[in-house]
Formats: structure tokens, C-alpha cells, sequence
């Protein structure tokens, strides 16, 4: 008996879906068989999770509160990823997204300037925070993973010492916490839930970046540089152009993904103001291969976990990092996966002697 | 069906039944390859005796390089048997195939770039000592092996730094280390110069003396009946004859590749001389090793001409075709195009001047492997497909289809991955690419370059109503018969200078390869 690899130089399409799907089977057995060692029925678990997202009104509402900046940050990983770069900076960009927008909510005014102005600053710190990486590699080819992975740090500890310092608000006793924003700093809701119109807006964007990947010139041009970035700088594509803008519009959608959740979720700016949303947007992203609407649906499974991961909490005592573990598990599989689309294993007798 | 004739019936002389008793070391039955869309093999026989160089012909993807690689156990057939030293074989793998003593050296090589190429050829190699390498001996076996066969390299040498010639005698003597009996080359010669050339030829004689069997792939009539014993002859997937080399000739292979008479001359009348279009001063330019490949470059072409650049590979030509293009950055010296100073342009505004390309590196810089044939064939022209920045996938799909029509690009949809392709119809894709915008100027690196006999005249053909229309070409090539029968002056290109020009009249073989290897003409 002889296990053998082999090099293919046919990949049947087929396997571009059945690597997603069986990455998450093979998580959910993992994660299962974890819950079993510590003494949780995986099927209880599983039920409990769907019956909390699927059961309720507020279990629906809770599921598309979570999915949405999901959607962001995986959009923020996608974009980049179609010009072949990993965005692995998404947390950080979400960081500065809420630090800028809550400063807004606090200092500005007059109150009816500031929702937009909320917006388009939190645009712009995401940004700004994604352009130093872009820019190291383009011009100096830095490797982006590390430098977007270590900044993710920077804005994480920049907005712990804000709100443990100058911007802790007067009535949060101990808490890292600032002031609630004002009323008018804050996205409106809907149906008596925690439903907020941000959830809206991320479906929109994800169709806005679906439209501007797939049919436009500037879409086309991404993709050549991710193929083959000399063809790209044959065709005068600025290779250079291109990776700094594709990191710049990612990172502006992981900024607003930041607005949206001070805004509309916590209402203040607070420590902890992503439980590692920018880190689910790379599976996420790995999930749908870079396309945005099936972004949208990936985004859906880790809100549901997200959901569900609370709820197991509460019922069977599990930790929520279980929902990490998870995450870990889908972006180790798929990147293994990979390997399937190249390779090919077959085993079987050595019929040469 | 296996419905393979055998024209050589003509003069069964005594030659040829010494070969009919050759054994046969190799027998491919009835062997169908399918890929979506395409049967690249539709029952094809193949056999081949021992010790004979056996030519594979037929046109840009008449299946060559899939029944190759079904041979090696790159692909599955769909159907068929091989049997190989008359047992029934099936390789899962070229791991299997290379213990069963078949090597294969593809169109494009697959060397370590930043290894030597002594452990190049030791990559997954076992010696005597395993685990432990054995340098001495391998080195020993290496230096019989070339002394043999006559095939030299420099051992130590890293691939990065080697020619393209001296790569593919890495890959050959890396399949001679692993005592192959069968050696398949694919287009082996399409990027060699002449004089390498010869030198392959040399060795595969002298393999096939020592009874060696070699399958050798090649569009150039003439060096399949130079080199070869037989010849089989493929047609869109099916086996359609095997010859005699003796008792064939031109003529009759490219008729049975083509299924038609091959016009086989072309008509390049004198251009009239007219205005400069691209004027170059003096221009300085650096390779990728940051080292001077361009040293002060003077040269006008002209509307109206096809402008020859001759000269070994390697001798800044990639370097001059990229500074043109707008790729390359210029260190010193200006580029004058339609009276403009164009020395600061990037490509797309030179592309909007009217500047074309078919790129020497066809598929490292020419193409996007990943993405569909339609969207390859507008790859450099894609702003022209898009209106307010919204591409325009009608028009894109349109335009494919005229020119997949006209420059018979053979591929079963615009939609499929461009990467699978067969070589010459990539080679078509970038050429239909680069003419289809109607350009001023047409930079032609290798134009013809792994082309069949029909594209060859076909694309020699465009090339001179192209400049007869009063447009330019640059035409770059390392093959000497093509300059001199398409252009109207050659230029010679040697260490990054242009060692002369000369009006095609006064220019002669023996002129230009004085020119090439560095030397003066008397005269000037
Ligand atoms: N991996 C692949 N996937 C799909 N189609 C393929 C693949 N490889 C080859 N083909 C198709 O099979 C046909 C035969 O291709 P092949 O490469 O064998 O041609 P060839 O005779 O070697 O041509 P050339 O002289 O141009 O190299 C072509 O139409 C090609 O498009
Ligand atoms: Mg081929």
C-alpha cells in the first residue's frame, strides 16, 4: 500500500466548492469533538446555537447585527485579496474607524453635521491606517501581512489608552469606557431591536464593491494585477496604483465597519469594540474567494456563530473563544485545501513490485 | 477510431526493412484525451522504435504536447493503452514514468532558478550514499554523461545566470542522469539560436547512436527532416500518417499537417523609404541586475519598413523592446515617436500613440494565465472596452470572436482560462492582441515563435502589409532567415550597442554574424 501525491494540471471546478463546504464540515466535526471532551453534547450545542439565530425575533435581528460588520471586514480582507494582497490589518482599520468617529460623536458639532461627519471620518482613519502598509509595498515591497498584522496592535492599544485615559467618560466609574454618545450621534434602529440602519448599509456596500469588482475597467484592472502584476505593468496598469488604492478602499470599509459599531451598537467608544471582527474577515473572505456577494453569505455563518457562541455561553458555560477556535479551524482548512486544487493524492498498490 | 494509414509505401528499399526490425519500445493505442470543450486526442497510435529520433509534427493544437504528456503521466487518457518495452504500462505520475525510464523535457522548463545546476539535477535524486549526498560521484557521472553525448554545462553555474540554451541542457542532462530510455523534447528548438541548434542536433544523434530513443517536437520542417528517422504527423487529435523521413519532404508535411498545399514564399517588396517614426538617441538603459544593457542606443525606423534587430539572445534586446514599450525605466538618451518626445510616457499613453508589442517573454509578461481569453485579448486595451469606467462585456465578447475568427486562435470558448491554450495559439491570442488596435508601430520580439508552419506565413504575411500600409515594424528575432526575408534594413545588436545597420541588399549571413559576435566590417 503506497499513498502517493501527484502534481495535476487539471482542477476540476468542482473542487472550488467542495473545498469551502467540506472546510466547514470539518471545522464543525473539530470544534465537535472539542465540545466533547469538555462534556457538551456537540449536537445540544449545535441545536442551541441554531434554535437562539432562527428561534426568535431577537435571535434574527441579533444574527444580521453580527453579519454586518462581518460583511465589512470581509470585504476589507477581499479587495486587497483580488490584487493578491493579504489585508490582515482589517482589526485595526475597525479600531481607528470607531476612534475617529466616536471623537466626532463627542467634540462636534452642530449636531445635525455629525452623523455624516461620523462617517466620512471614520472612513478616512480606516483608510489612513491601511495606506501605510499599502504604501511600504508598493513602493519597497514590505511585506503587507506583517506590517497590516502589526498595526492591528497600535490601533488596539491606541483606543485602550483613550478610553482609559482622555477620553473615559465622567459617569463610567471604573469602566474603559467614554461617554454615550448623544442621541444624534447615534444610528437609528429599528423594529425595538438592536436592528440599526449600518446593517442596511453594509448590504449596500457589499453590492457597491460587487458592482465595482466585476464591471468596471477599474475591477478588471485588479484582477490583472492579482493574475499577473508584470502583464499588468505591460498593459500600463500602475501596479504600484493599484495595490495602494485597492488597500486604501478596504481599508475604508473596515473604518466605517468601526462607525458603525460605536455608532450603532455600542454607542460609545469602549475597549473591546470588536470581539476580532477584522480577523473573521479573512476567512470569511478565503470563504467566498473574494467575491462580495458571497461574501455576504459567508459573513452569515460567522454571525451565527457569534450569536450562537453567546448563547452556549450562557446555557453550557463554554467560553466564546470557542467561536475562535473555530475561525482558525475554516482559514486552516481552506489554506490545506488549497493544496487539493494543485495536488492529487492517490493510493494504492505499488503495481512495480 | 485507430484508422491510421501509412503512406510510405512508395520505395520499401532495403533501408527500410532494417528499420522494421527495430523493436519497438513504445506503442500508444488508440489514445483520447478529452478537455471541456476539446478532444485534444481522438484515438490516436503512435509508435516508436527503439534508437530512432522520431519526429512529432502538426499544427498550433493539433494534441502534440497532450499525447506528450499523457505519456508521462501528466495526464489520464480518457481511453487507450500504452504499452512501453512491450508491457502494458499506466503512470500515474512523471514519478512513475521516470523509473520506468521516460524523460521529458517541456516547452517550458522547470529549473530551480536560485540552485546550480549540478543540484538541479540531483533535485529528488537518490545517490549511492542517500541519505547523505554524494557531489563526487554525481559529478563524475554528470562529466561521463556530457563528454558522451557532447552536451556541456558549467555545473556550478546558477540557472538564473544561464541562457535559455544552457537551461535546456540542464533539463536534458537531468533526464540522461536518471537513465531514461526514451527522451521526449517539446519545441526543444523554438528557443534556441541556429548555432545551438545544431549542437542539440549533434547530441541527439549521438543519443540515438548509442540506441537512445528521442520523441522530438518541432514545427520547423526542415529540422524534423534534418534530424528525425520517422516522422508522425498529428491533425486536430487524430494520428493522420507516419513517414519515412528519406522519402518525404516539405511539401508533403505541411499537407498532411494542414490537410491543404502551403504557400510557401512570400513577396516583400522594397519599401519605399519614408518619414522617421521612432527615433532613439543615445539611450542608456539598466537590466534587471541593475548592471548597463543598453549603452547609448542610435536608431530610426521608419514608416514603410520592417527594421531587423539581430543578435545573440541576451545582448539587450528584451532591455530595447521594454524601453519602447514604456516598461523600462530610460537612465540616459531620449525616444522621439511621431515627432514627439515620448521618453516620459507611460505605457498606456504610448499604447494610445499607437505603440504595440508581442513581448519576447510570451507568457510571463504577455498574458494573465488566470483569466479568460476574452478578457486576455483586451488586456492592454481594456479602457477602450468600458464606457464611464463600466465595462462593456458585449462588445468584449464580440471583439474575441472576430479575432479568434480571424487569427484562428483555437480554443473551444473566449470564456475558458487562457493558460489552457496550446503554446502557439497563446502566441496567436497576444499577436491578434497587439494588431487588432491598429497600431503605428509594431514591436515584434520572436514573432513566429512556436507558431505552425501556416501561422508562421500567416503572421510573416500581416507583418508586411502591416508595413506596407505605411506603419512600422521592429521585428526582433534570433532567427537570421526570417530577418532576412522580411526586413528592409538590419540592424545588429550586440553587449547593449548596435554594431551596424544594413540595407538588405548589402547584408549577408556571413555580414550579420561577423556583426553578432562583436566583430567590425572592413569596409566601414
Ligand atoms: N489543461 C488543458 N485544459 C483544457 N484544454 C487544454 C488543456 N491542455 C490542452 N488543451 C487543449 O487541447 C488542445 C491540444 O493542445 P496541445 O497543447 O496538445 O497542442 P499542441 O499540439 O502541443 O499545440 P502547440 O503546437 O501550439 O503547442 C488545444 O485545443 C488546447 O486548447
Ligand atoms: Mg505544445
Amino acid at each position: 500500500m503506497q499513498i502517493k501525491i501527484e502534481r495535476r494540471l487539471e482542477t476540476p471546478k468542482i473542487i472550488y466548492v467542495i473545498i469551502p463546504i467540506a472546510s466547514i464540515v470539518a471545522s464543525l466535526l473539530f470544534v465537535g469533538i472539542l465540545l466533547l471532551a469538555i462534556g457538551v453534547n456537540p449536537f445540544e450545542a449545535y441545536g442551541v446555537m441554531l434554535t437562539r439565530a432562527f428561534g426568535t425575533k431577537f435571535g434574527l435581528t441579533e444574527l444580521f447585527v453580527k453579519a454586518a460588520p462581518i460583511i465589512l471586514t470581509g470585504l476589507a480582507v477581499s479587495i486587497p485579496l483580488r490584487a493578491g494582497l493579504w489585508n490582515i490589518g482589517a482589526e485595526g482599520q475597525l479600531y481607528m474607524g470607531a476612534f475617529a468617529a466616536s471623537w466626532v460623536a463627542l467634540y462636534f458639532s452642530p449636531p445635525s453635521a455629525v452623523l455624516p461627519l461620523m462617517v466620512i471620518f471614520g472612513l478616512l482613519a480606516g483608510m489612513a491606517w491601511a495606506s501605510v502598509p499599502g504604501i511600504l509595498k508598493a513602493k519597497f515591497d514590505l511585506n503587507e501581512i506583517i506590517s497590516t498584522l502589526l498595526l492591528n496592535y497600535v490601533a488596539i492599544y491606541w483606543v485602550e489608552y483613550l478610553v482609559y485615559g482622555p477620553m473615559r467618560g465622567k459617569e463610567v466609574y471604573n469602566f474603559p469606557y467614554s461617554d454615550l454618545f448623544p442621541d444624534y450621534a447615534i444610528l437609528p434602529r429599528f423594529l425595538g431591536t438592536r436592528f440599526h440602519v449600518g446593517v442596511i448599509a453594509s448590504f449596500i456596500i457589499a453590492l457597491v464593491i460587487y458592482i465595482l469588482l466585476k464591471k468596471t475597467s477599474y475591477g478588471f484592472a485588479i484582477k490583472v494585477v492579482g493574475s499577473n502584476p508584470k502583464a499588468a505593468e505591460f498593459a500600463g496598469t500602475s501596479r504600484e496604483k493599484m495595490i495602494i488604492s485597492a488597500m486604501l478602499i478596504g481599508g475604508a470599509i473596515a473604518g466605517f465597519a468601526g462607525m458603525m459599531e460605536v455608532s450603532g451598537l455600542h454607542l460609545r467608544l469602549r475597549a473591546a469594540v470588536s470581539p476580532g471582527y477584522g480577523y473573521t474577515g479573512i476567512p470569511v473572505a478565503l470563504l467566498a474567494r473574494g467575491n462580495p456577494v458571497f461574501v455576504i453569505a459567508a459573513a452569515f455563518l460567522f454571525g451565527l456563530l457569534y450569536v450562537g457562541g453567546s448563547a452556549m455561553q450562557t446555557t453550557f458555560g463554554i467560553p466564546v473563544a470557542i467561536v475562535d477556535v473555530f475561525q482558525a479551524l475554516v482559514v486552516l482548512f481552506i489554506i490545506g485545501g488549497d493544496f487539493f486544487t494543485r495536488y492529487r493524492i492517490s493510493i494504492g498498490g505499488d503495481r512495480n513490485d | 477510431m485507430g484508422e491510421s494509414m501509412e503512406p510510405m509505401g512508395a520505395s520499401m528499399g532495403a533501408m527500410e526493412s532494417m528499420e522494421a526490425n527495430r523493436d519497438t519500445i513504445l506503442e500508444m493505442k488508440d489514445i483520447v484525451k478529452v478537455f471541456p470543450g476539446v478532444v485534444a486526442n481522438d484515438g490516436v497510435n503512435f509508435s516508436v522504435k527503439r534508437g530512432e529520433i522520431h519526429g512529432l509534427l502538426g499544427e498550433n493544437g493539433a494534441g502534440k504536447t497532450t499525447l506528450m504528456s499523457v505519456l508521462y503521466g501528466l495526464y489520464k487518457p480518457d481511453n487507450g493503452e500504452i504499452f512501453f518495452e512491450g508491457k502494458r504500462v499506466e503512470f500515474n505520475s512523471p514519478g512513475d514514468a521516470i523509473k520506468a525510464g521516460i524523460g521529458m523535457v517541456h516547452q517550458h522548463f522547470m529549473l530551480v532558478s536560485k540552485m546550480t545546476a549540478l543540484n538541479n539535477i540531483l533535485l529528488g535524486y537518490r545517490t549511492p550514499k542517500d541519505p547523505m549526498m554524494d557531489y563526487e560521484w554525481a559529478r563524475s557521472r554528470i562529466e561521463e554523461l556530457s563528454k558522451m553525448y557532447g552536451i556541456e554545462v558549467n555545473l556550478d553555474e546558477k540557472i538564473i545566470n544561464m541562457s535559455v540554451g544552457e537551461q535546456q541542457r540542464v533539463e536534458i542532462l537531468k533526464a540522461l542522469f536518471r537513465d531514461v530510455k526514451l527522451l521526449i523534447l517539446d519545441e526543444p528548438t523554438s528557443v534556441l539560436t541556429p548555432a545551438e541548434t545544431e549542437r542539440l542536433f549533434k547530441a541527439l544523434k549521438r543519443m540515438s547512436a548509442e540506441g537512445l530513443t528521442v520523441i522530438f517536437i518541432t514545427h520547423k520542417l526542415r529540422e524534423a527532416l534534418e534530424v528525425t528517422d520517422r516522422i508522425t504527423v498529428l491533425r486536430k487529435g487524430k494520428d493522420v500518417g507516419t513517414l519515412i523521413t528519406k522519402n518525404t519532404n516539405e511539401r508533403e508535411l505541411a499537407r498532411l499537417m494542414v490537410g491543404r498545399e502551403v504557400e510557401v514564399s512570400i513577396e516583400k517588396k522594397k519599401s519605399a523609404a519614408k518619414e522617421v517614426l521612432l527615433r532613439l538617441e543615445n539611450v542608456y538603459a539598466k537590466n534587471d541586475r541593475g548592471l548597463l544593457a543598453l549603452k547609448g542606443i542610435n536608431l530610426s525606423i521608419r514608416r514603410g519598413e520592417i527594421l531587423g534587430l539581430a543578435g545573440v539572445s541576451g545582448n539587450g534586446q528584451k532591455e530595447l523592446e521594454e524601453v519602447i514599450v514604456g516598461t523600462r525605466k530610460v537612465e540616459k538618451g531620449r525616444l522621439i515617436f511621431n515627432g514627439k518626445d515620448i521618453t516620459g510616457l507611460g505605457v498606456r499613453k504610448r499604447i494610445a500613440l499607437g505603440i504595440s508589442c508581442i513581448p519576447e517573454d510570451r507568457i510571463e509578461t504577455g498574458m494573465a494565465p488566470s483569466l479568460s481569453v476574452e478578457e486576455n485579448l483586451i488586456l492592454r486595451d481594456f479602457p477602450n472596452f468600458s464606457k464611464n469606467g463600466f465595462m462593456d462585456f458585449g462588445q468584449i465578447e464580440a471583439h474575441a470572436e472576430r479575432l479568434i475568427e480571424e487569427f484562428g486562435i483555437k480554443t473551444p470558448s473566449p470564456k475558458v482560462e487562457a493558460r489552457t491554450l496550446s503554446g502557439g495559439n497563446i502566441q496567436r491570442l497576444i499577436i491578434a492582441r497587439e494588431l487588432s488596435r491598429n497600431p503605428l508601430l509594431l514591436i515584434a520580439s520572436q514573432p513566429t515563435r512556436g507558431l505552425d508552419v501556416a501561422g508562421i506565413e500567416y503572421v510573416r504575411k500581416r507583418l508586411v502589409t502591416f508595413s506596407e500600409e505605411g506603419k512600422a515594424v521592429l521585428l526582433i528575432s534570433e532567427d537570421l532567415e526570417e530577418i532576412m526575408q522580411l526586413s528592409d534594413r538590419i540592424a545588429v545588436i550586440y553587449e547593449g550597442e548596435i554594431k551596424g545597420v544594413l540595407e538588405r541588399e548589402e547584408a549577408d549571413p556571413e555580414k550579420i554574424g561577423i556583426l553578432m559576435s562583436g566583430g567590425e566590417l572592413e569596409e566601414t
